[in-house]
């Protein structure tokens, strides 16, 4: 295992720390990183294997952006920006609209292609479901249990975590139904206690619609099943990462895990976190596969592209218990790197 | 007095209390190390990493955790694969390959022995040099007489030269023999002395050298590691974790959304 595993620069970086990292789900060196300091970038690495500049355009916000996601295809792409609007940007003509307003910052969309739904989520409890196929109706409001901090979406499913360890499965086709119906209660499939003590970080989907993984502030990560049998149940578990021991001998120091991504082609993940390191997990197998060289900073966001060929990560200061201004100007980074074709590979699966 | 050793060449009784492994005929320093051996390169599921005891062990896991069938025991000789022999370290090999591995080895060392006498020219451990010179014991009168012989050649001065010319070529360990008064303590019986080492008796320690190097970093290695394993397992009992964030119900996000510098002014 070759630990020396090198992450290359994307130039010139984002201008302030980001919230999120997404490839495009047809070009796979096309991406996307939304930032605090209201822009949403275009990045594409293949650009600089012709010694070109990989910022395509970047795109201009209100507010400072906390989620990106693409849509159906790599010229649109829905942010949630901290005016709480949630926008649908046209990537080619660079035109931003609002598609729905909620009661509080919106901090996380995300898009089924296959469902045509789009979902973001607010601070204020609420989710809005977007039927994309039908521009003209409203979104439908959905209440939550809890303040949601992550989503995720799977095949069939979308997982939301929120506080009060809540986690709320929901399955896109009952979503689907109710856009169609016009409105309604959506019930989620399954309601869930999370795994995790801490307050979940963040959530990601298996690509293969098993299961998925959710990551705390106490740097843990655990490992969840959909299906809900006592069998399937059993096999979940939770594992802590992202520990280092503190420098005067006395305990560890617990990093939160900021990000968590499935490598589509392999179905292992990856977790990232605040003591500024990368691993990549065998999710059947329960095992590392490899640990990353250290980074200079926090890590905030990942993600694998379609063909799983890029992994890109973005960089930035870590926000601390205490801290009372915070900025991640001049210190932000995104970094990728080409995967070997076992890199990412389960052990188990040779 | 404890058991002498000497030159690198450990001794038979060494080599046979060597325990070695059934499946690829290599030895180990001790048992611990042939069994962390077996476990890894034997015993070791090719599926998921684990280590077994032993290859029943391991063909159980692959059958009950992977629903596979184990054909052979991996990196084995090609007549060593079989599954019928139970093997645990020493433990579980059959009498007659015990008594050939023995009896081979026995072979080889007294081979190498042969060959490093041949290539060296030094005696066998235990023998006494036969090709050396013997030490004649004289009487004092016979001394006596030899040192008035040659103080007598002395004094006729030149012929001195040529006797101690002889004596350093004939005996060179023996240059400052001539001096009656001054006689060098003798050496150790059995240590060849005076004699340099002909380079062609450089390789065989010389590999033996690095194997014994290859040895000890695997002892190191293998001792680091379980040093390792019972660290991190005292860590998880015993240390508390101060943790960077800790707050239950906020996430960083807000609390930097909540900041001046991030504050979207809702006038919109």
């Amino acid at each position: 295992m070759a630990p020396a595993l090198q992450f290359e620069d994307l130039v010139p970086p984002p201008g302030d720390a980001v919230t999120a990292l997404k490839f495009a789900p047809t070009s796979s060196s096309k991406l996307l990183v939304s930032s605090w300091d209201t822009n949403v970038y275009l990045y594409d690495i293949a650009q600089t294997e012709i010694n070109q500049s990989p910022l395509i355009t970047k795109f201009k916000h209100q507010a400072p952006v906390l989620d990106v996601c693409f849509g159906d295809d790599d010229s649109v792409a829905y942010t949630a920006s901290a005016d709480r609007c949630v926008n649908r940007i046209d990537l080619e003509t660079g035109q931003i609209s609002v598609l729905s307003k909620h009661g509080a910052i919106a901090c996380a969309v995300v898009y089924s292609a296959a469902h045509g739904i789009l979902v973001s989520a607010a601070w204020d409890s609420t989710l809005h479901i977007h039927n994309i196929r039908d521009p003209s109706s409203s979104p439908v409001r959905v209440a939550l249990p809890g303040k949601p901090h992550a989503l995720a979406i799977s095949p069939s499913k979308m997982v939301v975590a929120m506080t009060g360890r809540i986690i709320n499965i929901y399955d896109l086709n009952a979503m689907r139904d109710l856009l169609s119906a016009g409105g309604g209660d959506l019930k989620p499939w399954q309601q869930r206690e999370s795994s995790l003590r801490y307050l979940t970080r963040a959530v990601a989907c298996m690509p293969n619609d098993a299961g998925y993984a959710t990551s705390s502030i106490e740097g843990r990560v655990a490992v969840e099943w959909f299906e809900d049998t006592a069998e399937s149940q059993a096999r979940k578990y939770a594992f802590k990462c992202h520990r280092q021991p503190a420098p005067d001998g006395d305990g560890d120091i617990v990093y939160p895990v900021n990000a968590l991504v499935f490598n589509p082609v392999h179905g292992t993940f990856a977790s990232g976190g605040g003591d500024s390191s990368i691993a990549l997990w065998d999710a059947e197998a329960k095992r590392r596969l490899r640990q990353y060289l250290k980074l200079p900073n926090n890590v905030a966001a990942m993600d694998f592209s379609n063909d799983g060929k890029y992994f890109a990560i973005a960089t930035c200061p870590g926000f601390e218990t205490g801290q009372e201004d915070y900025s991640g100007a001049g210190l932000t980074n995104v970094q990728f790197r080409i995967l070997g074709d076992n890199e990412a590979k389960g052990k188990s699966s040779k | 007095m404890g058991k002498k050793k000497r030159g690198g060449h450990p001794d038979i009784e060494e080599i046979l209390g060597r325990p070695w492994c059934y499946y690829c005929e290599r030895d180990f320093e001790d048992l611990k190390l042939l069994i962390s051996h077996q476990k890894a390169k034997h015993f070791k599921c090719d599926r998921c990493g684990r280590r077994l005891n032993t290859a029943g062990g391991l063909s159980v896991h692959l059958n009950q955790v992977h629903k596979e069938t184990l054909e052979q025991v991996e990196n084995a000789l090609p007549n060593r694969q079989g599954l019928d022999v139970e093997i645990f370290g020493m433990e579980g090999v059959p009498a007659d390959v015990l008594e050939s591995h023995r009896s081979r080895l026995i072979q080889n060392f007294y081979q190498a022995q042969e060959d490093r006498r041949l290539a060296t020219g030094n005696p066998l451990p235990g023998q006494t040099q036969s090709t050396r010179k013997k030490i004649t014991i004289e009487t004092a009168e016979e001394l006596k007489a030899r040192l008035a012989e040659w103080r007598e050649k002395r004094k006729n001065g030149g012929a001195m030269e040529d006797v101690t010319a002889t004596t350093t070529a004939s005996h060179p360990g023996f240059s400052q023999q001539p001096f009656g008064d001054n006689i060098p303590s003798r050496p150790p019986p059995g240590v060849p002395f005076g004699l340099p080492q002909r380079p062609g008796d450089g390789v065989a320690p010389q590999a033996d050298d690095i194997d014994n190097l290859i040895r000890m970093a695997e002892a190191r290695a293998a001792a680091d590691a379980g040093d390792a394993a019972a660290k991190a397992s005292k860590k998880d009992k015993e240390k508390k974790g101060r943790m960077i964030y800790d707050d239950a119900d906020t996430s960083p996000e807000e609390r930097i959304a909540a900041l001046p510098r991030y504050a979207y002014a809702a006038a919109a």
